[in-house]
């Protein structure tokens, strides 16, 4: 689906048959194929410029992922990129209740959530996630016998991996990469199988119970395509989540994966290539 | 009668006809039509999706009608925090540009429990660089107030210093306090 310049065949020297230079020199702008053409171009043109609604009116919030409401949006000219700074991370779930509100997801199922890692004095590592952090972390772990050296919070969510698990092992083709490179659910497709979710090793996949079909974090694809951040990114109070594009060279992720510090990748020897980058992760955290 | 070589050659000819004909009318039939157009996927699911509906807009989304609130938020020291977080999303407050439905808004305990979501020094993992945290009824205590004080008795919830603040400018008390 290359982009269709409407201006493009108007420009372009045309021979004309005799017949339509009297018609020209009578003073019709254009023979019936350039009429044509111009009228299949702008058609094909005007598809490619789908506008998406918003929200349920015409009220529409400021671009805050630059360049992606330029139109025609080229969908195999994009790299986006998710970082999640573990080191300004408080545990306040404020990401987890956005993310239910967003998409109104089960009780009992998580796209995203929020994991306690404590580590005791003998370097024992004990992992928690209350409700998937939706209530946030009201007080620390009592069940623990040894005293506690440190404590840390890892949000998680899907990883939109360049080489997919979960892409690979489904039968239907309802799990796929798109070109600008989200791995998203075609839920009039997916048989709910559920093969995905024992292949993707990040365990963020889930069988939704009211619709029985396979239903992940999609890092907000309906926002990004709309030029607004991810629901979790927006609510977030100390910026440990960002997002952007990685084509635009001043945006914050650009900066941090192009920059110095520490930046892993959750399982790295799976050969995933994940595109969700952890700042400050220790190497303790799965 | 017909059933010599030449009408059976035919015959099977016809039948392999007409079967390729229905398997391919049947195959066009079963797969959706965008099915394949970027790799075995139905490609008509990316606009489907990418134009699903947003519940969460920004904090100018709000700040274009509440402009009271907009000052006191911006000035603050809560300007980071999101107004959906604490109040539900904006697609349960406004449709069609119109408000059709009350936002909640927290009252007495249920703020000192949302408060304390995030500003608890209990849990250990939250860096004074980030977030300042108290201990609660020690903060209390410390503050020469009732244990039973909500934290918005003393904090503006959108701006929490700036009760504080005016007071010091008032008294000219400087000290400690948070």
């Amino acid at each position: 689906m290359k982009p269709i310049d409407p201006h493009k065949s108007s420009s372009e020297p045309v021979h004309l048959p005799d017949q339509a230079e009297q018609l020209n020199q009578m003073g019709n702008k254009m023979d019936r194929r350039t009429f044509i053409q111009k009228v299949m171009n702008g058609t094909i043109a005007g598809s490619l410029l789908l506008v998406f609604p918003l929200t349920a009116g015409t009220f529409v919030p400021e671009e805050e992922i630059p360049g992606v409401r330029d139109e025609p949006y080229d969908i195999f000219d994009q790299q986006f990129a998710f970082v999640v700074d573990i080191t300004r991370c408080i545990g306040c779930g404020a990401c987890c209740v956005a993310d239910k509100r967003e998409y109104n997801v089960p009780d009992g199922n998580y796209r995203t959530w929020v994991e306690r890692y404590v580590k005791d004095l003998d370097d024992n590592i004990h992992v928690d996630s209350p409700n998937g952090g939706l209530d946030g972390y009201q007080t620390p772990r009592k069940d623990l016998d040894n005293r506690t050296r440190d404590t840390f919070f890892v949000p998680k969510l899907c990883n939109m991996c360049k080489e997919a698990p979960c892409v690979q092992v489904c039968p239907v083709g309802a799990t796929f990469k798109t070109p600008d490179g989200f791995v998203l659910v075609d839920s009039t497709r997916c048989v709910g199988c559920a093969y995905c979710i024992q292949a993707c090793p990040y365990s963020v996949r889930f069988i939704n119970p009211r619709t029985r079909v396979v239903e992940k974090c999609t890092w907000c694809y309906h926002r990004v395509r709309k030029g607004l951040l991810p629901a979790c990114v927006e609510v977030c109070p100390t910026g440990a989540r960002k997002f952007g594009s990685l084509k635009d060279e001043t945006s914050e992720v650009y900066k941090i994966l192009r920059g110095e510090g520490v930046l892993t990748v959750l399982r790295r020897e799976m050969g995933t290539w994940p595109g969700l980058y952890y700042k400050g992760a220790r190497m303790e955290v799965i | 009668m017909p059933s010599n070589y030449g009408f059976r050659l035919i015959f099977v000819g016809v039948t392999i006809l007409v079967m390729a004909g229905a398997g391919l009318f049947l195959k066009g039939f079963l797969i959706p039509d965008s099915f394949g157009r970027y790799g075995s996927y139905r490609a008509d699911t990316i606009p489907e999706e990418a134009s699903l509906p947003i519940k969460h807009a920004t904090n100018s989304s709000c700040f274009s009608c509440h402009s009271y609130e907009a000052k006191i938020h911006k000035a603050g020291r809560h300007s980071t925090i999101s107004c959906e977080f604490c109040h539900s999303t904006y697609a349960d407050h406004i449709r069609d540009n119109k408000k059709f439905a009350a936002l909640p808004v927290k009252k007495e305990g249920d703020i000192t429990v949302l408060c304390l979501r995030c500003h608890n020094t209990e849990i250990k993992a939250r860096s004074q660089e980030v977030i300042k945290t108290v201990a609660m009824p020690a903060h209390l205590a410390d503050q020469n107030v009732k244990l039973t004080h909500n934290c918005n008795q003393c904090h503006h919830v959108h701006a929490p210093l700036k009760y504080i603040d005016r007071a010091r400018k008032i008294t000219g008390i400087m000290e400690k306090t948070l």
